[in-house]
This record gives C-alpha cells, sequence and structure tokens, in this order.
C-alpha cells in the first residue's frame, strides 16, 4: 500500500465535510419535544395513531375491534404492533423525530426509563384518569410522585400443574406450602418417570420475570444481588437443573418456549404467567391446574406485577390535540364502561378493584388469580430507573446460576461476580 | 459425463444433509402445537392447521416482500454494474478511496443506518413506502455488488475491451455490448443476493414500515405469531416454508435461465 | 460445454461491431477522456453513497464521542467527552474476551465455509444429473426467517431431546449440552456455518464457471490428474474471487448478529463485538439499559478492523497485478 496519493486525500476529506453537512442539517432541524400542551386545550383529530405490543393480535381479533370502536366520534384509529422492547425503541425515535403516535402501550418495567428520559406526558396533562387503580398496580408508573400512565390490567405469575402427572404420582397440590414440599412433589412426580418443572430462565427482564417469585420468596431485595437470600433462590432453580426435574434448555426458554415443554404433557409443573390461564383451562391433551408460587416459608411468594400500562407520548407540534386524542382513547378503553371488555380481550385481570370483582364473578378462570394479582409487588416500584441495572445483574446471576447445574460453589460465586461483591 | 455417475447421489446426500434443518422446519410445520417440543422426527401430531391460519394471512406480505425483492435487484444492478466496472477497467481518480469507503460501508452498524433513514424519510414523507423501502434495502447490497462486479470484470481481458474501443465503440457501448454479457454469471450472482438480503430484511422494514399494513413484507408479517409473552411457531415455521416454496422455484428457474442463457452464448456464429 | 469462454464472448461481440460502428467523429472525443467516462461510470455511485452512508458513518463516530442515553438521545444535550467512551469500552474485563470469542468466532466460520463452499463448488463445477437444481437447493437456508431458523438450530441442539444429540447417540457420542455457557460459541459457529456455505459455495461456483474449460481439457491432454488440475487452475485462476469471497465472508461475519442473538442472546462464550453493540444498541439481553455511545465505540472497533483486512486485501490485489 504505498502512501496516501493527495487526490486519495482529498476525496477522503470531501466525504468527511459532506457527512458534516448532512449531519448538521438534520441536527438543526431535529423538532424539540416540549412539555406543553394539555388534552382539555386540545380537540380530537380525525387521525389517531395506536401502538400495542400484541402483534399477535391481529386485525379483526377482539382487541382489534375494541381498540378501532374506542376511536372518538370522527376519527380513524390506526393500530400497529411490535414487540415490547422494538416498540420502546421505536417510540425513542419517533418522538425524537417529532413523528409520535397518540397512543402507547408500554411495558410496566419500562416506565421509570421512558418517563425520565422525557418520553411521556403527565397523566395530568394528557387527561389520563389514574383514580381506583391498585397502589401495587399503578406504582410502576409513578416516578417521582408523577403519574405517568395507567395500566390496562395486571397479568401475573402462577405454577401451573399437570394433573394427570401429579395424580399419578400420588400429589396433592394443595400440600405445596413452600420450597420443601414443592421439592418433595416434584421428586415424586419425577420417580414415575415423567419430568418435574419448566420455567424461563432466558437472559434478559423476561427470565427476571420468572425468577422474581423465587427470588422476593426467599427474602431477597433487588438492591443486593449478591445476599444469602438471593443465593438460596438461585441455589433452588440451579438445583432443579442439576437434578434433571427441570430441562436444559431453561437458560434458553422464553415463557412461551417454556409453555410449550408444558404442553407436552410430559412435565408435572410450569411456571408462567395468567395470560396462559385460559389456553390451559381448554387444554384438550390433559388437565391443567394452578397454585400460587410458594415462597421459602410460606403458600405464597410475592410476584412482579405485569402488564403494560397506556401512556400518551410527549408531543413537539399541536401537542394538546394528540393528548386529547390520548385522553379519549384511554378513558374509553381503560375506564369502567369498557374496563371488562378490555380485560377479557387481553386475558387480564383488570386494575380496579370493583370491575375485578365482576371480572371474576362473569369468569370463575381467574378466582385463583385474585390473591396472586393483589399480592403482587411492583418490580420498578423501589428503584425507579435504577431498576434496569438490578435487573441486569439477576440476569447474569441467574445465567450463571443455571449453568452452574446445582453446583453450589457456582451458584454462589454467579451471584456474588453479578452483584459486584 | 459417464464417470461421474456416482457424482448425482452424493450431491443428493450433501443436499439432504444441508436441508436438514429445513425439514425440521417443515416437520414442525406440520406438528400441533402440544407436540412441536417432543422433538419428533415425524409429525406423528400432524395437522395442517398452521397452514389454513398462514394462508388467509401472509399472502399480501408475501406479494410485498417479493416486489420490494425485485426491486432491490434492479436498484442494486444499476448502480453497481456501471460503478464496477469503471472501478475494474477505467483510470477512475481516487478509486482506492472509493473501495475503501465501500468495506467500511459495510461495516456501518444496520441500527446507524436505519435511524438516518428514519430521519430522512420522516421529513419528506416516504416511512411507510415501498420505495423508501427498496431504496433502504439496496444498501445492503450495493457495496457488496460494486465489490463483487469489480472482482469478477477485473478478469475481463483487456483485449477484449480494446477491440470493441478500436472499432469505435463508446464506452457504454463498450459497457452494455460486451462487458455485460460476460458478466452475466456474476450479474445473477449480486442479483440473488440482493434479492436474499431483501427478503430477510427485518430491521429496516420495522423501523421504516412499520404502519405500511399489509404493504409490510413477510419478515413483518411472521410477527403476527410473535406475542408479548407467547410465540406460535407451529404458523412461523409453516410461513417460513410457503414463503420459501415460490422463492425456492423463482431461484432453480433462474438458475436453469443462466445456464440455458451461457449455453446459448458459447455458440458461434 | 456450457461455460463462457472470452474467445466466445468476443465472437459473440463480433457482428455488433460490424454493423454498429458509430460515426468516425465520435472518436477523438472518445480517446481524450477515458477519465471523464470513468467518472461517469461510478458517479452515481458516489452519489449514492454519500446520500446514504456519510450521514450514518459521521452520525456512528459522533455518537461515540458523546456520551448518550435514551434521554439526551430524544432531547439533545449529550456531553461531548472525547474518546473516554472508547476508554471505558476496552477498560473493561470482559473487553479482550470479547475480542477473542469475536476472532474465534470468524476464523473458524470464514475458513470452513470457504473451504465446504470450495469443495461444493468443485463438485458442481461440471454439470451432471440434477446438479442445477440440487445447487439451487443449498441456497434455501438463505431464503428462511433467520429467526426461524435459528430457532429450529435452537431445538435441534436442545440438550435433553434435540436432534442434534440424537445423531451424535447413535455414533455413540454423549449428549452434549450444546447452548450452555461453554458450548455456547461452538454451538453458534456450527450454525454459522451451515448459514454461509451458500454464500461460499454461489459466488466461488460462479468463478469457476469463469475458468475457460479449455485450459482443463489441455492439462488433461498433457496427463495432468484431477489433483494437480485443482492445484495449478482453479487454484491461481480462482484466486481474485477467493479473495474477494474471504474479504466479505470476513466482513459480513464479523457483524454477524442475528442468528447468534436467536440462539443464544450472546450469553455465555457466544458473546461477539457485533452482539455485544446490538445489545447496548438496543437495550436487549440481560441489560435492557440502553447505551448508544458505547454500541457506537463497539461499532467503530468492527469498523477499523474491517478496514485493516481491507488494506491487506489491497495490498495482496495489487502484488498480483504487479
Amino acid at each position: 500500500m504505498g502512501t496516501m496519493s493527495p487526490r486519495s486525500a482529498a476525496g477522503i476529506g470531501m466525504v468527511v465535510a459532506a457527512g458534516f453537512v448532512l449531519a448538521a442539517c438534520s441536527g438543526g432541524s431535529t423538532p424539540e419535544p416540549g412539555s406543553t400542551g394539555a388534552a382539555s386545550e386540545g380537540t380530537t383529530t380525525s387521525a389517531i395513531t395506536f401502538w400495542d405490543p400484541y402483534p399477535q393480535r391481529e386485525a379483526g381479533s377482539d382487541w382489534d375491534k375494541l381498540v378501532a370502536s374506542c376511536a372518538p366520534a370522527g376519527s380513524t384509529l390506526t393500530r400497529s404492533s411490535a414487540p415490547q422492547t422494538d416498540l420502546f425503541n421505536q417510540l425513542t425515535t419517533a418522538v425524537k423525530e417529532g413523528n409520535a403516535p397518540d397512543v402507547v402501550l408500554l411495558d410496566n418495567p419500562m416506565m421509570p426509563e421512558a418517563a425520565s428520559s422525557g418520553l411521556l406526558a403527565t397523566a395530568e396533562q394528557a387527561g389520563i384518569d389514574t383514580t381506583g387503580i391498585d397502589a401495587n398496580l399503578i406504582g410502576p408508573g409513578v416516578v417521582d410522585g408523577v403519574a405517568y400512565g395507567v395500566p390496562m390490567g395486571s397479568n401475573a405469575l402462577g405454577l401451573y400443574y399437570n394433573k394427570d402427572v401429579l395424580t399419578a404420582a400420588g400429589v396433592d397440590p394443595t400440600s405445596i406450602k413452600d420450597w420443601a414440599s414443592l421439592n418433595a412433589a416434584i421428586e415424586k412426580v419425577v420417580a414415575t418417570g415423567a419430568k418435574g418443572i419448566t420455567f424461563s430462565g432466558i437472559a434478559g427482564e423476561e427470565g427476571v420475570f420468572q425468577f422474581e417469585p423465587w427470588f422476593w420468596g426467599a427474602g431477597a431485595d433487588l438492591s443486593d444481588v449478591g445476599s444469602a437470600a438471593a443465593i438460596s433462590a438461585g441455589q433452588l432453580v440451579s438445583d432443579w437443573i442439576g437434578k434433571g426435574w427441570a430441562p436444559r434448555s431453561a437458560a434458553t426458554d422464553n415463557q412461551s418456549a417454556s409453555w410449550d415443554l408444558f404442553l407436552t404433557g410430559e412435565y408435572g409443573f410450569a411456571e408462567n404467567g395468567s395470560w396462559f390461564a385460559s389456553a390451559a383451562a381448554d387444554n384438550k391433551t390433559f388437565a391443567a391446574g394452578m397454585i400460587a408460587i410458594p415462597a421459602k416459608d410460606s403458600a405464597v411468594a410475592p410476584v412482579p406485577t405485569g402488564g403494560e400500562f397506556a401512556v400518551a407520548p410527549l408531543q413537539s407540534k399541536d401537542a394538546s390535540n394528540h393528548y386529547a386524542n390520548a385522553a379519549a382513547v384511554i378513558a374509553c378503553l381503560t375506564g369502567d364502561a369498557h374496563g371488562n371488555a378490555t380485560s377479557e380481550a387481553l386475558g387480564y385481570l383488570s386494575a380496579k378493584a370493583g370491575v375485578r370483582a365482576t371480572q371474576v364473578a362473569d369468569n370463575p378462570l381467574w378466582t385463583p388469580w385474585v390473591d396472586i394479582v393483589q399480592g403482587a409487588q411492583g418490580r420498578t416500584t423501589d428503584l425507579g430507573a435504577d431498576y434496569v441495572n438490578a435487573s441486569a445483574a439477576l440476569s447474569e446471576a441467574i445465567q450463571g446460576a443455571l449453568n452452574a447445574a446445582g453446583d453450589s460453589s457456582g451458584v454462589e460465586s454467579a451471584f456474588k461476580d453479578a452483584s459486584g461483591s | 459425463m459417464t464417470r461421474s455417475w456416482w457424482k448425482s447421489p452424493l450431491a443428493l446426500v450433501l443436499t439432504a444433509a444441508m436441508l436438514f434443518p429445513v425439514y425440521w422446519m417443515v416437520n414442525v410445520s406440520f406438528t400441533r402445537r402440544a407436540s412441536i417440543r417432543k422433538s419428533q422426527l415425524l409429525p406423528f401430531d400432524f395437522t395442517t392447521e398452521h397452514y389454513q391460519v398462514v394462508l388467509s394471512q401472509q399472502l399480501p406480505y408475501l406479494g410485498t416482500s417479493m416486489v420490494v425483492g425485485l426491486g432491490t435487484v434492479l436498484l442494486t444492478l444499476v448502480i453497481a454494474a456501471p460503478a464496477a466496472y469503471g472501478l475494474a477497467k477505467l483510470p477512475v481518480p481516487g478509486g482506492r478511496v472509493l473501495s475503501f469507503a465501500l468495506i467500511v460501508g459495510q461495516m456501518i452498524p444496520a441500527v446507524v443506518m436505519s435511524l438516518g433513514f428514519y430521519a430522512i424519510y420522516n421529513r419528506i414523507g416516504m416511512l411507510d413506502t415501498i420505495p423508501g423501502l427498496i431504496l433502504a434495502d439496496s444498501t445492503i447490497a450495493v457495496p457488496f455488488a460494486v465489490m463483487l462486479f469489480t472482482a469478477f470484470m477485473r478478469g475481463i481481458p483487456n483485449e477484449l475491451i480494446e477491440a470493441a474501443t478500436l472499432d469505435g465503440a463508446t464506452h457504454w457501448r463498450t459497457f452494455t455490448s460486451v462487458v455485460l454479457p460476460i458478466s452475466r454469471n456474476s450479474a445473477i450472482t449480486v442479483a440473488l443476493f440482493a434479492f436474499l438480503w431483501a427478503w430477510s430484511d427485518f430491521l429496516f422494514a420495522s423501523t421504516l414500515d412499520r404502519e405500511g399494513g399489509s404493504m409490510r413484507p413477510v419478515t413483518m408479517g411472521i410477527y403476527n405469531y410473535i406475542g408479548a409473552q407467547n410465540q406460535e411457531w407451529g404458523p412461523m415455521m409453516a410461513t417460513a416454508v410457503v414463503a420459501s416454496v415460490p422463492t425456492a422455484l423463482l431461484l432453480i428457474l433462474a438458475q436453469k435461465y443462466v445456464a440455458a442463457g451461457v449455453t446459448a452464448g458459447a455458440v458461434k456464429d | 460445454m456450457t461455460v463462457t469462454r472470452p474467445e466466445a464472448a468476443l465472437s459473440q461481440a463480433t457482428p455488433g461491431r460490424t454493423e454498429a460502428r458509430p460515426p468516425e467523429a465520435e472518436r477523438p472525443r472518445r480517446s481524450r477522456s477515458p477519465r471523464w467516462a470513468a467518472v461517469a461510470f461510478v458517479a452515481p455511485l458516489v452519489v449514492y453513497l454519500l446520500v446514504f452512508y456519510a450521514y450514518p458513518l459521521v452520525q456512528n463516530v459522533a455518537m461515540s464521542l458523546q456520551r448518550y442515553d435514551r434521554g439526551s438521545f430524544v432531547n439533545g444535550g449529550a456531553p461531548f467527552v472525547g474518546l473516554d467512551i472508547y476508554r471505558e469500552v476496552i477498560g473493561q474485563p470482559k473487553f479482550w474476551r470479547i475480542v477473542g470469542q469475536t476472532g474465534t468466532f470468524t476464523l473458524i466460520s470464514i475458513t470452513v465455509q470457504y473451504v465446504v463452499g470450495l469443495a461444493l463448488a468443485v463438485f458442481f463445477q461440471h454439470s451432471f444429473r440434477l446438479s442445477a437444481t440440487l445447487r439451487a437447493m443449498f441456497l434455501v437456508p438463505w431464503l428462511l426467517p433467520v429467526i426461524v431458523s435459528g430457532t429450529t438450530w435452537q431445538w435441534m441442539m436442545n440438550p435433553d431431546n434435540g436432534a442434534l444429540n440424537s445423531l451424535l447417540g447413535v455414533f455413540g457420542v454423549d449428549p452434549v449440552w450444546w447452548l450452555n455457557a461453554d458450548h455456547a460459541l461452538m454451538s453458534v459457529i456450527i450454525a454459522n456455518i451451515w448459514l454461509g456455505i451458500p454464500f461460499n459455495l454461489v459466488i466461488l461456483y460462479s468463478g469457476l464457471q469463469n475458468i475457460p474449460t479449455t485450459l482443463y481439457e489441455a492439462a488433461a491432454i498433457d496427463g495432468a490428474g484431477p489433483w494437480r488440475r485443482f492445484w495449478s487452475i482453479t487454484v491461481p485462476l480462482l484466486r481474485p474471487v477467493s479473495l474477494i469471497t474471504l474479504l466479505l465472508g470476513l466482513v459480513y461475519t464479523l457483524k454477524v448478529v442475528d442468528i447468534i442473538w436467536i440462539m443464544t442472546m450472546g450469553t455465555g462464550t457466544s458473546q461477539t463485538l457485533a452482539t455485544w453493540s446490538y445489545a447496548m444498541a438496543f437495550g436487549k439481553g440481560t441489560s435492557s439499559l440502553i447505551k448508544y455511545s458505547e454500541a457506537s465505540a463497539v461499532g467503530s472497533v468492527l469498523l477499523v478492523v474491517a478496514l485493516a483486512f481491507g488494506l491487506v486485501y489491497v495490498a495482496v490485489q495489487r502484488k498480483q497485478e504487479d
């Protein structure tokens, strides 16, 4: 490669200069989102955009129809979907470019970061009614004392079981009152030749979500991932892998994959969410039941609250009108009149005690879930935007613990390394 | 020909080994959800319901993917072929810088590219349009295409081009009537990859065409089966099968056409 | 005879030049301006590159010099920190481990892909019954969305009941826990090689088609065996195409994200610079915190690596021309 000719150097210079010009142009004209505007000062517009994380609820589904029906008179609502993390990133870009939708449904642990990054209008600004919501469920949407949205309902985690497998093993699910009795039950199941338990230990928030009932059930706290209690929870799931009670693929299975394993009928137990409650009730190949996830020394561990918040993204132009759109649509979806329809379309429990009571009366499927939802904890309620770091550390620890396959020194160092202690 | 009778059976075995994962996917696409994780070699829990779902939902997406793929091929060829000829056979000032720019271009993270496109498209109203997606997808293929064409065109004997030039053909004429016909093989290779990249792109589609409704490519359509906590692998695998059949046929036909074209070109007059 | 030969192409071009001889007046202008013609040929490309690549490239570098989080990305005001981000990224204990894994992933992937691709290309070089169809079938893996093929590999590599372990069991090999932290790199390399073979096959095959068959025929008459013909004709004449295949293979392997991500999310030994950058740019993986600046810095490191190999490529190419 000899030395670079002057001409080449000039060429590079030109390319770089042109790039800067381009960058400068676009930098200058980026509209800045503002904090002005209020729903009460605006009027609804003819076109409303609505984003949700439910790509699987295609056009024509109950949910799609419900959302469309919530467009105010004279407005057309366009709904589009993307998986949660993608949706959050797309929202970030859209707000930056002044092209944000009117309404977004955002996963609850993302709320603190979204709010503190200046992506969201406050509930007050956007005319969103947050009264009557259970305190534990609204918690993730309140950042520094300000509410930014309203939960679309709540889902929770439970311990599903295969009645046929348990009967064959002589296990009574109501006898499971703590970790020791759970382990004894799994051992009996495995002794019959069946498999033990499926759960999702995948890297990231999803695996952390599934681990938190065991983590909190051991008495551990998110502010100390390396505590002895945390390690004992890690040891519990790690032992399941080590003893062959849980599939080794748990470290890469997401909740859907873990459910598919349970559906094979080969497993006694499955930790999974209330979103599968109706699928479990309709299951034809075996009868499925559900109990609360036990804590280390008691029958019901706190589970993390699950579900999305309806929010209004911050707008840079015609903000008041956009907020008026958001106010109308969100009020329709979460207000008492439609609350039950929304919950049923999403497969969630209502976030309001009153609506929830009607929902359970109409559909007894939800009865065992009520206590779990009422005892659930918001993931971000204590730590706020710092939750992402705790969750990342916990995710590293879980991966390490699952790979250790029961080896207690491996589990311990996984948690110690992850917490940085 | 007679001495290589063993080649066909061996090729069959090799192809089968290569396509085993594809077989596995087909296998799953015919299996009921309850059994997809049983890892059975044949779809014992047989069902065609995934295909019914897919055929009722995915056809518009497939059409869009086809249009986007072919558009990308066209755009890529139009930009890359002349440029490569220039780089390979003509004294382009700063040609070496350009070659480096192509390598650098391919290493720019796709995220950054898509953010750039989003900002531009948002201003000029090209979000959620098919031409916008074609333009974006072509950026995956153009640097590759120029580099590949250049490598191949360097191999064209200079005498051929000189002969044409001496006969008074313009550079453009030399390019269209001498260089392009010889480059058919590499053009097909470029076209193939441009098509496949556009076909499989997800990032640009999900950033630039997210509200395109049914005018979105099949990589987005497949997301209909991915929920927040629930993925329907049966329909996803069935979509992959349904999507790959027409394109596989297209590939085979293209190969045959090329083989035929090359033969025709080799016949002396 | 189904091969393009320069002679054949030349003879094909012959009739054209007799019937369409341009007027004499055009000649001097053309011979005077090869350089302008050259500029005209590459001009669309240059414009294209400037319009679509210059801004993202500058943007990428600019982002790595400022400290961005989600908030300052949206609302501006990210402080300029010079090379601090690079120091932090390179100073992390895992940086060199990830570089090593990236090297292993890239080197093994492109070597095996190239060797297998070349072997297959030579195998398919002369057509036989079904050859065109079967060769086309080799491309089918590229038609599948990676989310589907990646998941299929994940299932086949299931440590408890996956097809791959069943196959190994037939040969008496103990089941492997494919996707755990230690074996993750090996697992993703296997799947990536599978994904890369078609690319190598197609380009190398296409290169082989440009080698005149007469050379092989002449060598065969001279008594050279197939092995000898391979080393003395195929290898040297294929060198330019081999070089570009390896360079492109390197560039693409360095930036592979999807197959790794779908199989392991970059956990354990399967983390590469590209997946690390991806995870930080999107807030995916173990940490959902978005780190635009760090992601850009890692992206720039990859860029420099690719550039270095680009230099090697140009040097080798020049040596060949001399």
